[in-house]
Order: C-alpha cells, then structure tokens, then sequence
C-alpha cells in the first residue's frame, strides 16, 4: 500500500520535471546588462539606461574586431523596475543584471535623491552588492553611451578604472553602510566624459579624432542620500587621509635645497587614526596619519641621499599632506557641514553613551568641532640612483 | 529499499489479488528438463569387469572423439588388463606415456617378479608400487570417474576392480603469464593472472609462504563444474566472513560460471545499486595485497579475474602502484584520482546548470565568450551535452570493440576530432566539447569498475540538472551519497574509513601514510590480529630513533 | 526497540551539530542583529550557555532512562496516559518544526538562486532526499552527515577566511553599545535553536557508550554555538552594525561581497551547495525523530511504513506560513517562547523532577 503511494508520488513529481523547468534560462536569451544608469528626466519620470554586453564581440576566436561590444538603450517609468518593463519591450531579451559592474547615477537624479532608485539593486537578487557605485556629473546616460579603447566597454572601462582605487571608489553595500550610519555621510565617486587620447589608425587621412572616454574625477557628496557638492582630485586626496583609505598615490613637494624644483614620492603603506575628545561641551578630534613612500622622481640636481636632505624631505610631505587634508576638512566643514570623514562613527566608538544625545545632530557638531591634523612621514627607498648625473660636487 | 518495478507493473497492469504469484519460475515438470543437471547415471558406481566400465563411459561420452581409450596388459601377466582413458588435449601425453605406461608395462618387471601379483593384488600394487606418476586419486562412482577424464586427468581402469586410479597428468595450452592488460602499472610486478587456476594460485603462494594461507576448493556450474578457489589468511581474516563467504557460494546452482563476473553477480550485496560491492583484480601482488588486510579472493578457473571482498569505495581511489612509490608523491596522486572522480561525476551538471540556471556563478569574460560560442548553436545546452556524452560513449564502446589495427584511430583524439567538426558544422559549442572531453578523460584516472558506475550516474545528474539546476544536481549528489551509505559488502559498511570514521583508518584515504607509519590493518574488516608491524620503524640514525 | 542501529560518539556530535547550523547561520544573524546590533555575537554565547542548560538537563534526563527514547520515558515517569499526552504534543512539535525548517529551505532556495520555482518542488525534493536517508535507518543517517558534515564546514570556514579582506574590526566596536538587555533580547532566538538539542533523546539510547551523553550534548552545543557565533561575527564585520540588519540572510550577502585577486569572485555557490548539504541532514534529523516517535506512540513494531506519509504531512505542513515576511516574524517572535518554555527546557525540567521526585529510573548518571 505504502509501496503504492510512493509510486505514484513519484509519477507526480516526474511530471512535474516534464512540465516545463521555471528558472531556466538559455544563455542566448538573456541580455547581459554591464552598465547600469539612472537619470531624472524632466517629466519626473526615472530612466534607466543600460548597457548590454553584444556576446559576438567577446568571441575568445577574434571575433570581435571592429564590430561593437555594447549596445545602449534606455526606457522610462516611474520606478526602476517599471523602467525595466518599459526596457522589456525593446529588448529582445530578459534583462540580466548578474553581471553590471557598474551604477551610475544622473547628476539631477542623486539631487532628487538615491534613495528612490538604490533600493532596487539591493532586493533583487541578481544585481550585486559589490557593483560599484559612480555620480555623474551631467546625465548618466552619457556615461555609458561613451566608447572606450583599452577594453571592450566603457561600463567595463570605469569598472575597472574605479577598482585601482586611484581616487574613493565606493561599492554600492558600502554606499549603503554610509547611508545607514548616523557617524558618517556618504560620498560617491563623480565620473565624467572627457576627451583623452587617441587611437592612432595607419594611413588615415585626416588627423585621428580624440576620443571620449570616462574619466573619473573627485567625489560626490551627500547629505543622507541627496547629492549636495563636489570635491575635486586633490581635495579628494585630503578625504582620503582624513578616512583612512588607500593610501596610495604620489605626493610632490619642492626640493628641500632648491625649492623651484620638484620631487615626487610615491606612497606605499599608510594609516590614519581619529581619536575624538569630548568633555561635555568642546568637541575635538586628533587625526594621526602615518605615511610612508619611496622617492621616484627628483627635478633638482642636488644630491638627496643625505639624512638631513631625507628628513627635510619627510617634514615637506608632512606639510603637504597636511595642507591637502586641511582643504578637504574645510570644505566638509565649513561649505557642505557634513561629516563625511566617519568622524562620527569614531566618537561613537568612544563615548558610547554622549553619542545617543548627539547622533541627531552629528553633522552640526561636526561642523564646530575642533581638528587637529598630525602627520608623520617617512621616506624609506630612493630607488635606484643615489644621486643624479651632473650633481654639483661640494 | 523500494522495488518500483513490482508496484509499478501491479499498479499499471491492474493486477488485483495474488501479489507475487506471478513471479515464481514454473517447477520442473518434464524430465527432458532435468537432464544435464542430473543425469541418470548420476550416482551409480563402477563395475569390477573391465568391459562393463568400458562400455559405460564409451556410451556416455559417445560423439566426444577427443576422449582417447588405452587398452594394455599389466607388465608380463597377461591376465591383468588395463584401459587408460584420457582427453587428447587436456592430459600431458608426456607423463602418460612415461610415467603410466612406461612404469606400467616395462619398468615393474625390473623390480618385481610379475607372476606373484594377482588379480586380486593388482590394484594396490599398481597404486602403491607401480605407478610413477606425482598425484593420484580413486574413486568408485561414475561421475567422478567422468569429471576427471573431462578435467584433464587420466584415469586407469584395472580389470576386476571397481574402483578408478585418477592420474593427475594434466597439461594443456595456457596464455603464458604476462602484463596485465586491465591495469597496467609503472611500478610494480607485472605479472598477471593467466587462465588456467593452479598457475594464478601458484602466483599467490609464491607471495605468501605462510602455512595460514589456505586454499580451498569448490566446483561451481552444473555443466561446467568450474573450479573455484578460496584464498584467506588464517589469524587475520574474520572466520564469519570466510564462513558467509563460502555459504553464499554454495547457494550457487546455475549451469554455467565462465566468468568471476557470474559469481559476482550471485553473490553481491545489492544487486540493484549501480556501485559494485565485489571487486576484481588480474594482478597477483594486488589480491595478495588484499589477503593481507584480511579479505577472502575468489579465483575461478577460465578467466584472468579474481575476486575480493569486502569491497569498500576506497579501494577504487587506490592503484596498486600507490604503495610501491613513496608516500608524498602518491598522496598527490591520489588526490588528483579523488578530484578526477568528482569532474567525472559532476562536470557535465555542473556545466548545464551554471550555463542554464545560474548565470551569475560565472567571471563575466568567461560567461561572455561562451555566450559568443553559444549564439550559433541551435540546441539548448542541456540537449548539446547529452549528445555529445552519447557520442563519447559510442565511440568510447567501439573503440574496445574493433579489431585492434583499426582501433587505435577510434581513441579519444579522435573523439576530440569529430568534436572539433561538430563545433565546425554549428552543432554544439566548444565549450561543450571541452567540457564531455575532459569528464571522459577524467573517468580513466581511477579503477574502472567504479568509472562504469559514475558514467551511468552521470547520466541521471545531467539530467536532474537540466530539471533544477544547482538544486537538482546537489540533490542528486545527495541521493547518491546517501545510497552509498547504505551500502554494505559482506557486513562491512562500504564506505568505511570515511563514513562510518574510523580514525586511524583514514590514513589510507587519500593520504596515503608512510610505511613506517601503518601499524594497524583495516579496523572494521580484521576483528582480530589489527597489528600489522612493529612501531618505530622510521628511518633514522641510531640515538634518535623513537623507543618502542 | 524500534531502532536496531548503534550510533558512536563523534556521529552523535555530528548529528547535532547538523541538526541546528545549516538553517541557523543563515536566518538567525538577521533576527539577532536587529535587537543586538554589533553585540550580536554575544548574545550567541549568551545562548550557548543557555544551551549548555539545556543540554545537560535533557541528557541528565535520559541517563536516568538507559536505552529509553523520549516516548518511552515519558509514559514511565508520568503514567500512560498523561505520557501519551506529552508524546502527542512533541510529535507535533517536531513536525511543526520541521515544517517550519523546510519552508525556509525553499525560501532561502527560492530567493537565492531559482526564483521561478514554486516552493512545492523544493518541499517535495528535500522530503524525499531526507526521507530516503530516514528511511534507511538512523546508521545511514549519521553516515551521510559524516560524510558530508566536515566538508561543508570546511568550505564554510575558508570562505569566512576569503571574506577576512572585507572585514574591520572597527565595525564590531563599540562593545555593549546600547548595554545588556538588547543582547538578552538578541539572544532568545539563538537559545530556541540551539535548545533544540532536546531532540538527543531520540538518539541517546541508540549510542554506543551510552554514558558519554553529556559530553556528546555539550560539544555538540559548543560546536554549534561556536560556529553561529563565527558566522554572525563574520556578517558584522563585512556590512557593520546598522546595515546587517537590513538583509533577509545577512551571511549570503557576506559571502557575495567576496573578491579576492578580481578572480575570486561569486563565491556564494560554495555557501548554496555546502548549505543544501546541511539542509538536508537537517531535515533528516527532524524527519527522524518525528517518524521514529510516531512509531513509539503508535505501538508499531517498524517505524519504515510511516516515512512516506509524515513525508507529506510535512510537505503539507510548510505550506502553514503563507511567505517569508509571517515566516521570520513567526520565527523571530512567536517561536522562541513556545519552544523553549514548553518544549526544550520546561517539559523536560518536569519530566525530571517528577522522576526525580517519583524515584523512577536509574541514578543520574554524571
């Protein structure tokens, strides 16, 4: 009897095999989204454009050649998945977004606020936390409808730009740990349309038109999740001490014995450390960074291979850092009044319970508060030279 | 374990009362029937006339013109009759000759005045005195008397007696020892078992010269009467085990063994399971190998395979060769065996899963450029992988079958030929092929028995895939692991050391342990002496080594 | 009795450590972070001391009873009738639990790799699996855990390790940060879990050495609440306090935001298979105490008859919580109160002392 029941069980469940299988997709019926963008239009309406990988063109036989890799489309609606049904009926194919490396968001958009577009890349499954997260300056649309040279795609271009970590590169789970934290106000990395360089083609007969590529350029930064400035590069470089992140990068001072002459250092290793110190009224935070960094380049003919020339060395890059640190502070402070340093989340750390009556107001403290910024520098290698031909003798 | 087969018929073909009645194989009823399995004059004994005997074995074995039938006198007295009887082909023309007729008939009457023996005393003269030859055995019943002239023996009948002398002067033509062809090896004996079975236990004994190896023997098949053979080492091997052992063969009635392959068949644990729990070796060091971890061989006349049980999986992960190199290198090895015998099992699954269900498993160039491949192909992957399997295992199947000049060109490159095409002609894809290549390949690193098995579970997870996905295919590695936890050769669980773990066991595994750092046999197949060697054994200089 | 398999210590610990992780680390992080923020980690060794609790009291109860499971003692202290009663009510909570298990099975399933598919396949599979493995007796059980118990935990911990790039320490700072009662709070649902050892009863007639049962409930309860603690700790550190949180199963988001080398990425599939594996001698566990104590209450002489039908019952029974959102809310609320207090630890502390009390049984053994 029970013998019975399980056959038949069985019967059931293998027509349920033969009855079709739901999640199965072929994988020439799936759109490889690479890039994904999101704009306010001027209707109010979100759109959202997306850059689809053209699979012939990454054939590993050289199938691509001059054919293009991507294909650009957008479509608008009121939220982003209602976009992406709008998108549906001009894409053959379903919308995959497994595999987008990058979010991009319009600059009106992250004004508007990101709040209204992020929370869909975080439900669904199949975008991914560690997509990284760009602001444009202007409309994101432009950014992904950008050629590229040095890869296939320009989603995969700013990808990858954003992955060396030259600049804040920001993931969109740590947009989202920003956003979600009192301590700390989020930033996101600005990316523009630039012209920059030229793919040189034989016998043309014109000159080879410069291209647009994406460049990334500074920060955005925000308050809650409402885009409110700018930082530059360099001022980026000062957010970056103060944060504590990759610490990687060159600093150029003059040469301590002939200072209309320069020399560059290139930083290896750094930390940064916020201690905070609250006596119930006064707010103060003691930035400790430590850097250190091998000299590459040296525009003088002096000979630097001295310990006083390494230590006047140390001291202007201390300085140096100092000053860049000190731009991006003020700036936070005194034009934006939003703690985007995570200063926050230190004093937190530290002074668990003035936190609870402070966190509701964190950003105004921020801006009073008092910092001190302290540098300690090292210049370790010189390279290879230990001084230049044609070094005066003394 | 739920028979589906029974319920399913039941259930389909409406078949009400009478649950099992139709199952049972119809009683003997004609006596036609019976015949080769019990022939008439099954039980009856020898005559003491000479003429009688003579005239019964003829008609018995009428129309076998091999069967040759010596009549001669006994040395001078003319009055002692003898008949040898032999099959041309099977007995040594040799020792007949020499040692049977020549003693007989000229060598006694130098030693002995012939007019004092008898009639009566002929008998035990001959067998005492008279008879050169190394082995002989009597008998008074036909049947014995038959048996022996068909296995090769020559039998002397002696007129006024009714019993036969069995002279043991077999020699035929046999394959002479060579490679094993089954399992070739780099290190190692490359001796293997030949056919004919005092040679393979010749080879056994050669190995173990204890007095606790003991042989014994059995005929199995009514038609055949095969001689099996049971090897064990006494003081090691569990007495229960050798005790199921022989009782599971003795249940044995068919008509034929030809092969070790029927007798595994009778004897398995679980018939049903596409794993074996009996296993088979052609090289002598191995099956001597396993005596001594206290298992039972099985060696049947009339094939080069012998038989060992208990079976365990792990033995399919181990090649003999593996114990002769040093220990590093072949724990490397077996290592590269166990991932090998995953690829060949889930490879293909994994493939048609990922690339149909799970996109996002897969680096974004990597998905893109099969992606590429795949914009030509009209078929589904799950569709591409199944035919490209079948046409391995075509050409896998037909590549054994052909005469061996043509069958070197039908070998794997040539199966990555006709891929290669396929690609061409827009078929399938290349990763496709790549991926079918590199499972088939894989499934020859480890013991062939347990690769049949994979191949055809390979089949069911494919498919289970192509259904779920990664579900599926899980689910199915699921349902297999747990079959091969129920699985038990001859008592002991077959997946032991690993599950259930005996510690000290796994370090045979797939590490496999120096020899100085065995010390103990296989816990759960030896109950009794586990103590293999002495510790201590590690090489090193004098003061340093460690104390007992 | 019912079960003639003999189980050894180490497959005993094994049992039950997989009897309470595979579902634990993935939906338990969330509940507790929310009421313990970055202290999360703590109330999981709050709960594991409340487990050790529980551990010794259910394993104390049981060698008071030497070769008795759960029913059988049950109707020896209590009489038949009110033993009967008390039977009927674990039945139930086995099945309940189970069904319970087997939804967030298909959940998980469902959202992380194949949304398409109705729960019911998910159901069906994973009570034929687990029934196939039940069905052949408790030996088979414990071996397939065996076998594949090491090796998920295994790849589980190198994947924590990958996930180590991720991590700061700082996102797990400050310590006792809204003070003591959000860890209390935090650590019920742990507790529940892990009291679920309550379950051993079923086993512990059927070990080897039989006295070693407290230690084999204790390691167990370590092991488990070790891991958990790893796994929440390791969820902390990647996403920090107020963002773990937010997520339905914060360690499969943990595991996606691996990339090491811009190769080692997508590594989430480790943690499905590995996950799957556990989740199906998870089932197993419960499929078995609830058949094998069926058949107790039953009077039957075989228990194999009754997989196929709790089989459905329990396909049935996972239906209960219409989706995900009752499903958590059940588990992160109503659950903990109706498990411990009846079933873990008060029935059990009943049943003891009333043995004790009544003089039934054998001496406590220690």
């Amino acid at each position: 009897m029970i013998k019975k029941i399980a056959v038949l069980l069985l019967l059931v469940l293998l027509t349920g095999l033969l009855g079709g299988c739901w999640s199965r997709k072929e994988i020439t019926e799936v759109a490889i989204v690479l890039g994904t963008g999101v704009d306010w239009t001027n209707d109010g309406r979100i759109r959202l454009t997306v850059q689809i990988a053209r699979p012939s063109a990454f054939a590993a036989e050289g199938g691509g050649g001059k054919e293009a890799a991507s294909w650009v489309v957008s479509a608008e609606g009121k939220t982003v998945e209602d976009a992406e049904r709008y998108l549906a009926m001009k894409v053959p194919r379903d919308i995959y977004w497994g595999h987008s490396i990058i979010l991009v968001i319009g600059e009106e958009m992250a004004k508007k606020g990101t709040g209204m577009v992020t929370n869909f890349f975080q439900r669904d499954r199949e975008p991914r936390e560690i997509m990284w997260l760009m602001v444009a300056k202007g409309e994101a649309k432009d950014i992904l409808e950008t050629e590229t040279d040095l890869g296939k795609t320009s989603a995969q271009a700013a990808g990858f730009l954003t992955r060396m970590k030259t600049g804040y590169s920001v993931q969109l789970r740590e947009y989202a740990e920003m956003l979600a934290s009192k301590g700390v106000q989020p930033v996101v990395t600005r990316v523009e349309v630039k012209e920059a360089g030229v793919t040189p083609v034989p016998e043309q007969e014109e000159k080879p038109s410069r291209h647009k590529h994406v460049e990334l350029s500074g920060v955005g930064v925000f308050k809650e999740d409402k885009l409110i400035g700018w930082l530059n590069a360099s001022e980026t470089r000062g957010l970056l001490w103060l944060k504590g992140e990759s610490e990687k990068g060159t600093i150029t001072v003059p040469s301590p014995g002939e200072p209309d002459k320069e020399v560059s250092i290139k930083i290896r290793r750094g930390s940064t450390k916020v201690i905070p110190e609250y006596d119930g009224e006064n707010l103060r935070f003691d930035v400790m960074v430590r850097v250190e960094g091998d000299m590459v380049e040296q525009q003088s003919r002096e000979d630097l291979a001295k310990p006083e020339k390494i230590k006047a060395l140390e001291s202007a890059i201390a300085g140096e850092i100092t000053k860049r640190a000190t731009v991006a502070l003020e700036k936070a402070q005194i034009e934006y009044g939003v703690d985007i340093f995570g200063f926050g989340d230190a004093f937190h750390r530290k002074y668990k319970k003035d936190w609870q009556e402070l966190k509701d107001r964190w950003d105004e403290e921020f801006a009073r508060a008092e910092v001190n910024i302290n540098v300690e520098a090292r210049v370790r290698e010189i390279g290879l030279l230990t001084k230049r031909a044609g070094t005066p003798e003394k | 374990m739920i028979n589906f087969i029974k319920p399913l018929r039941a259930v389909l073909l409406g078949r009400g009362k009478g649950k099992g009645r139709g199952s049972n194989p119809p009683a003997a009823s004609k006596p036609e029937d019976v015949g080769l399995l019990s022939p008439a004059w099954k039980d009856q004994v020898l005559s003491p006339n000479l003429e009688t005997n003579l005239r019964q074995i003829k008609a018995i074995l009428n129309n076998c013109s091999d069967v040759i039938y010596r009549e001669f006198v006994f040395a001078q007295n003319e009055q002692i009759r003898l008949a040898l009887i032999y099959t041309d082909g099977l007995a040594s023309k040799g020792q007949i000759s020499d040692q049977i007729m020549r003693a007989l008939s000229l060598e006694v009457p130098m030693v002995v005045s012939c007019q004092e023996i008898t009639k009566a005393r002929a008998m035990e003269f001959i067998k005492q005195r008279g008879l050169c030859i190394h082995q002989i055995n009597e008998t008074g019943k036909l049947q014995d008397t038959i048996q022996a002239i068909l296995s090769g023996d020559t039998v002397l009948l002696v007129d006024g007696h009714a019993t036969a002398i069995i002279n043991g002067a077999r020699g035929w033509e046999a394959r002479s020892i060579t490679d094993p062809e089954s399992e070739p090896t780099v290190r190692g004996s490359r001796e293997s078992f030949v056919e004919t079975i005092r040679v393979n236990t010749s080879l056994i004994r050669r190995r173990i010269k204890s007095p606790n190896l003991k042989i014994e023997a059995l005929k199995l098949g009514e038609v055949t009467d095969t001689e099996v053979v049971i090897a064990y080492i006494e003081g090691i091997v569990n007495d229960k085990l050798v005790a199921e052992v022989k009782s599971r063969l003795e249940r044995i009635k068919v008509d034929a063994i030809l092969e070790s392959g029927y007798i595994e068949e009778l004897i398995e644990d679980n018939p049903w399971s596409p794993f074996p729990t009996v296993n088979h070796t052609e090289k002598p060091d191995r099956l001597v190998a396993m005596l001594l971890e206290g298992r039972v061989g099985i060696i049947v006349d009339g094939t080069p395979f012998a038989l060992t049980v208990p079976n365990l999986f792990v033995e399919y992960l181990q090649a003999p060769e593996d114990y002769y190199e040093r220990f590093l290198f072949t724990s490397a090895v077996r290592l590269t065996r166990f991932l090998a015998m995953i690829i060949s099992l889930t490879l293909p699954g994994l493939y048609v899963a990922v690339t149909s269900f799970h996109f996002e498993l897969l680096p974004t160039t990597l998905l893109l450029s099969i992606a590429a491949q795949r914009e030509a192909v009209p078929f589904p992957v799950f569709v591409g992988v199944m035919i490209m399997e079948i046409t391995f295992e075509i050409l896998r199947e037909a590549g054994i079958r052909l005469p061996r000049p043509i069958g070197q060109a039908v070998s794997i490159v040539g199966a990555l030929v006709i891929g290669e095409a396929a690609i061409r002609a827009g078929l399938v894809a290349a990763s496709t092929v790549i991926v079918v290549a590199m499972t088939g390949i894989a499934s020859f690193t480890f013991a062939y028995s347990a690769s049949i098995a994979f191949r055809l579970l390979r089949f069911a997870l494919t498919i289970l895939s192509a259904a779920f996905g990664l579900f599926g295919l899980i689910s199915g590695l699921a349902i297999i692991g747990i079959h091969l936890c129920t699985l038990r050769s001859f008592g002991v669980p077959y997946l032991s050391p690993i599950a259930p773990t005996t510690g000290v066991d796994l370090k045979d595994v797939i590490f496999r342990a120096p020899w100085w750092a065995m010390l103990s046999r296989p816990r759960l197949i030896v109950r009794k002496d586990q103590k293999r060697q002495e510790q201590g054994l590690k090489p090193a200089p004098p003061e340093t080594r460690p104390k007992k | 009795m019912l079960e003639q398999g003999k189980i050894d210590a180490k497959q005993a610990i094994m049992l039950m450590v997989s009897m309470v992780l595979p579902t634990a680390i993935l939906t338990v992080p969330a509940i507790t972070v929310q009421y313990a923020r970055q202290d999360a980690w703590l109330s999981v060794v709050l709960a594991t001391l409340a487990g050790l609790l529980i551990a010794w009291l259910v394993a104390s109860l049981s060698l008071r009873f030497p070769g008795k499971n759960l029913f059988e003692l049950t109707e020896e202290i209590l009489g038949k009738v009110p033993g009967k009663v008390i039977g009927l009510l674990y039945i139930w909570w086995f099945l309940h639990t189970n069904a319970l298990i087997m939804d967030e099975f298909g959940g998980f399933l469902c959202v992380a790799i194949m949304p398409d598919t109705p729960h019911i396949i998910f159901f069906l599979v994973g009570a034929i699996v687990a029934g196939y493995a039940v069905r052949n007796g408790l030996e088979v059980l414990s071996r397939y855990n065996q076998l594949f118990l090491p090796f998920i935990l295994g790849l589980l911990f190198v994947v924590f390790l990958l996930a180590a790039k991720d991590m700061k320490a700082a996102r797990l700072l400050p310590v006792f940060d809204a003070g003591l009662i959000p860890i209390v709070k935090g650590s019920a649902v742990p507790a529940s879990w892990l009291g679920e050892i309550v379950i051993f009863t079923m086993i512990i007639p059927y070990l080897n050495k039989p006295k070693q049962a407290i230690r084999v409930a204790a390691l167990a309860t370590l092991f488990t609440g070790s891991f958990l603690m790893v796994s929440i700790l390791v969820a902390l550190a990647v996403f920090g306090p107020n963002l773990t949180g937010h997520w339905v199963f914060p360690t499969f988001n943990a595991i996606r935001v691996i990339s090491i080398a811009n190769f080692l990425e997508r590594l989430e599939s480790v943690l499905i298979a590995a996950w799957m594996f556990g989740g199906f001698a998870k089932l197993g566990v419960f499929y078995y105490a609830a058949v094998l104590g069926s058949a107790q209450w039953l009077g039957l002489k075989d228990y194999r008859p009754l997989v196929a039908p709790v089989g459905l019952i329990l396909v049935g029974l996972a239906f209960l919580c219409p989706n995900i959102v009752n499903l958590l809310h059940f588990i992160a609320s109503g659950w903990p109160p109706y498990a411990i207090i009846v079933f873990e630890a008060g029935l059990p502390l009943l049943l003891l002392v009333v043995a004790m009390a009544r003089g039934k049984g054998g001496k406590a053994v220690d």
